[in-house]
């Protein structure tokens, strides 16, 4: 495409030449101040977001972080509130298409100039960074990125079943499932009972079946695609997935399991990457289980992308733009995104950080060749289970249909489609 | 001037309501904005699977959590009556509930009824493993398990009330009942109880009250799970507003919330008028 020179570009342009400036010299100036507020307070993510505050502090910064602990829409209405009142923090953690409809409610910082600088761009997955330049503006940055279709395997689970290697598509998943049941592996799939668990499951087996019906169904929500036969299969596979899970659980979180699940007592458990943070920080070794990714039916990886990113909102007081800039900085920075994804067992936006060193695992090293590879195959996705796909309104309402299909195994597959194409259509 | 604080109270409430209703016909979603969208807030939360089945919870929850806790607050309070030995002690016991907060009893609760860990497993530890009990994790039952909980927490205050309506029955009629010849049980069915009535309603307005606004047992017992098998209006309205950013809805729901209170208590109001009424005539 040959660059042209119209009165837009020359006005933006423009525009970013006189912003760089003017964030150095709020920099030089004044002692730069951070007012932040994330769900992140315990366990690995506390301890990743303390470490980036203390980087802050060391390049002089003042860092004023204020978690809110509990889900994300808790943080939200933190959020909300500090908005509302005129006062909101100079960077939230906020992510996927919320940032869109988030920064409509309130003026945002235009990042456009210090992007620029650091050449980040080129380093993030165009999907991506899509999602963090609603309007064509970068105003929020990814900080970390997660699969939410890994497959951990419990090692215990699988010498009992006397299998050496994970499964590759649902089919090979499922004999194994078979296989450890008759082992007397009591749960073949390690399971919480939230909500975003059910989705999870049913993201997983619907990306898994076929990536372009998930992009069309749950990312574009294409009305024949919701209706489509991939939907129903999806549904088949998430039933047999249920049927191997502990029914006990209530409305408990995933990691409630984490020690039958070593013990092998559960055998697989489909969960984000950070369930590697959580198990490592529960002081499992690596020994006891492996990583693989999500089962997909092409043989290619599927990922089911999720970032966390931070958003930028617009101050008036010098101390805190500079310290938006410093914020902004820092997270684009390699070093400080190794040491994030190391603590929290995620992976680097960048695409260019290099994982072969010490401090990664085979599942971060795993992980992010899936990602290379899924890219590569136009297999990389947004997760609808966690708010990546879709905003909060219309995801709530599709895991409604997921989490009572999950626990309630008298609707067939086929009207749990029809359900989910009425909770699509009453929801937007 | 007993007047201010009650104007200030009325006109918070009543403010905070308008705005609420006002709300309910917006198109807010994720903050307050104007705009006119007529009922399709309230048609939208009327048609959803979640209002509809917190709408059948909240009936059955709501007529089972009043009747039970006023036939076990009645019992108890019968057999305190007796004059029997640690009453104030017992009394304590069963009022103790009442101090306790909604998230607690929901947390322990939960813990109590998972079939993993709490009664079933400890029945089956006893030697008894046949014994089946898994309401919370069984979509049919888990309503009922909040009917326990919330029986547990405030039958002690249906008590309360009933045992002081007990003491203030005149020995007199008492006395003459059994000089007529009735036995205790003719006694309390003929006699006693119905000099409870007042006491009754007071108790069923305040725990019907309750139990339309119940929120954070819920949420904590089975937060309207197993998959949205126990919400309740209280939990809709939450998730509306909060969980999935949709203010107008959320509002709208509110809104209906209110109704359905006020169902309850106009005639309460209507009954208490009519009462005083009669009263002052007499």
């Amino acid at each position: 495409m040959p660059i042209t020179t119209t009165r837009r570009r020359l006005l933006a342009g423009t525009a970013a030449t006189l912003a760089l400036p003017a964030f150095a010299r709020a920099q030089g100036a004044v002692k730069p101040r951070l007012t932040a507020i994330s769900q992140w307070s315990a366990g690995s993510d506390g301890a990743a977001i303390t470490a980036l505050g203390k980087k802050f502090e060391e390049k002089g910064g003042v860092w004023q972080h204020s978690p809110v602990p509990g889900f994300t829409t808790e943080m939200m209405n933190k959020l909300r509130a500090q908005i509302i009142a005129g006062d909101p923090p100079a960077c939230s953690q906020l992510k996927g298409p919320e940032i869109a409809a988030w920064s409509k409610i309130a003026p945002t910082v235009d990042l456009d100039a210090v992007v620029a600088a650091a050449g980040y761009e080129k380093v993030v997955a165009p999907d991506l960074a899509k999602l963090h330049k609603p309007g064509g503006k970068w105003i929020a940055l990814p900080l970390q990125i997660y699969s939410t279709n890994m497959l951990f395997l419990s090692k215990r689970a699988m010498d009992k079943a006397k299998a050496d290697k994970p499964p590759v598509t649902w089919a090979d998943f499922n004999d194994l499932a078979e296989k450890m049941k008759t082992a007397g592996v009591t749960f073949p799939v390690a399971n919480g009972g939230t909500r975003a668990d059910d989705g999870q499951k049913f993201e997983a087996s619907l990306a898994g079946i076929s990536p372009t019906a998930y992009r069309a169904a749950a990312m574009n929500l294409d009305k024949k695609a919701l209706e489509g036969p991939e939907m129903k299969a999806a549904f088949v596979q998430m039933r047999k997935i249920t049927n191997w899970m502990d029914p006990n659980v209530g409305a408990q979180p995933y990691a409630i399991n984490l020690k039958r699940f070593v013990d092998g007592d559960m055998g697989m458990l489909i969960m984000g990457g950070w369930a590697q943070g959580v198990l490592r920080n529960a002081g499992f070794k690596f020994d006891d289980f492996v990583i693989a990714p999500g089962p997909s039916d092409n043989g290619k990886p599927v990922f089911l992308l999720n970032a966390d990113a931070f958003i930028f909102w617009q101050r008036k007081e010098p101390d805190l733009q500079a310290g938006q800039a410093l914020m902004a900085q820092l997270v684009m920075d390699p070093a400080i995104q190794t040491m994030y994804s190391q603590i929290t067992g995620s992976i680097p936006v960048r695409t260019d950080v290099d994982l072969s060193g010490e401090g990664w695992s085979d599942g971060q090293r795993l992980t992010a060749a899936a990602l290379k590879n899924a890219v590569a195959n136009n297999q990389a996705v947004l997760s609808l289970a966690h708010n990546m796909a879709q905003e909060n309104g219309l995801t709530a309402a599709m895991i409604d249909v997921f989490t009572e299909y999950a626990k309630n195994k008298t609707i067939k597959p086929e009207e749990a489609v029809t359900r989910l194409a009425e909770a699509v259509e009453g929801a937007r | 001037m007993i007047w201010v604080p009650l104007l200030l109270s009325a006109a918070h409430l009543i403010s905070f309501s308008i705005w609420t209703i006002w709300i309910s016909f917006t198109p807010s979603t994720l903050v307050p904005v104007s705009g006119w969208v007529g009922l399709r807030n309230y048609n939208a939360v009327l048609a959803s699977r979640n209002w509809q089945i917190a709408f059948d919870n909240l009936l059955l929850f709501g007529i089972a959590f009043v009747l039970l806790s006023l036939v076990t607050g009645l019992v108890l309070a019968v057999l305190l009556e007796q004059r029997i030995r640690g009453e104030n002690v017992l009394r304590t016991i069963f009022l103790y509930p009442l101090a306790v907060s909604f998230v607690v009893t929901g947390t322990v609760w939960s813990w109590l009824l998972n079939p993993g860990i709490g009664i079933e497993k400890l029945v089956h530890d006893l030697g008894w493993s046949s014994f089946h009990f898994d309401w919370l994790v069984n979509r049919d039952m888990a309503i009922w398990t909040i009917v326990i909980a919330a029986i547990w927490q405030s039958s002690g205050f249906a008590m309360a009330l009933f045992l002081a309506g007990l003491r203030s029955v005149d020995a007199d009629i008492i006395r003459a009942a059994q000089i007529d010849g009735a036995g205790p049980f003719r006694t309390y069915w003929r006699v006693i109880l119905p000099t409870l009535w007042p006491i009754t309603i007071t108790v069923v307005v305040v725990q019907l009250q309750f139990a339309i606004s119940a929120f954070d047992l819920v949420r904590a017992l089975t937060n309207g799970g197993p998959g949205i098998a126990t919400q309740l209006p209280a939990l809709v309205v939450y998730d509306l507003m909060f969980q999935r950013s949709q203010l107008g809805r959320g509002a709208a729901a509110a809104v209906l919330m209110l109704l359905i209170l006020l169902a309850v208590l106009l005639p309460y109001a209507a009954w208490r008028y009519v009462q005083r009424r009669q009263a002052t005539h007499a």
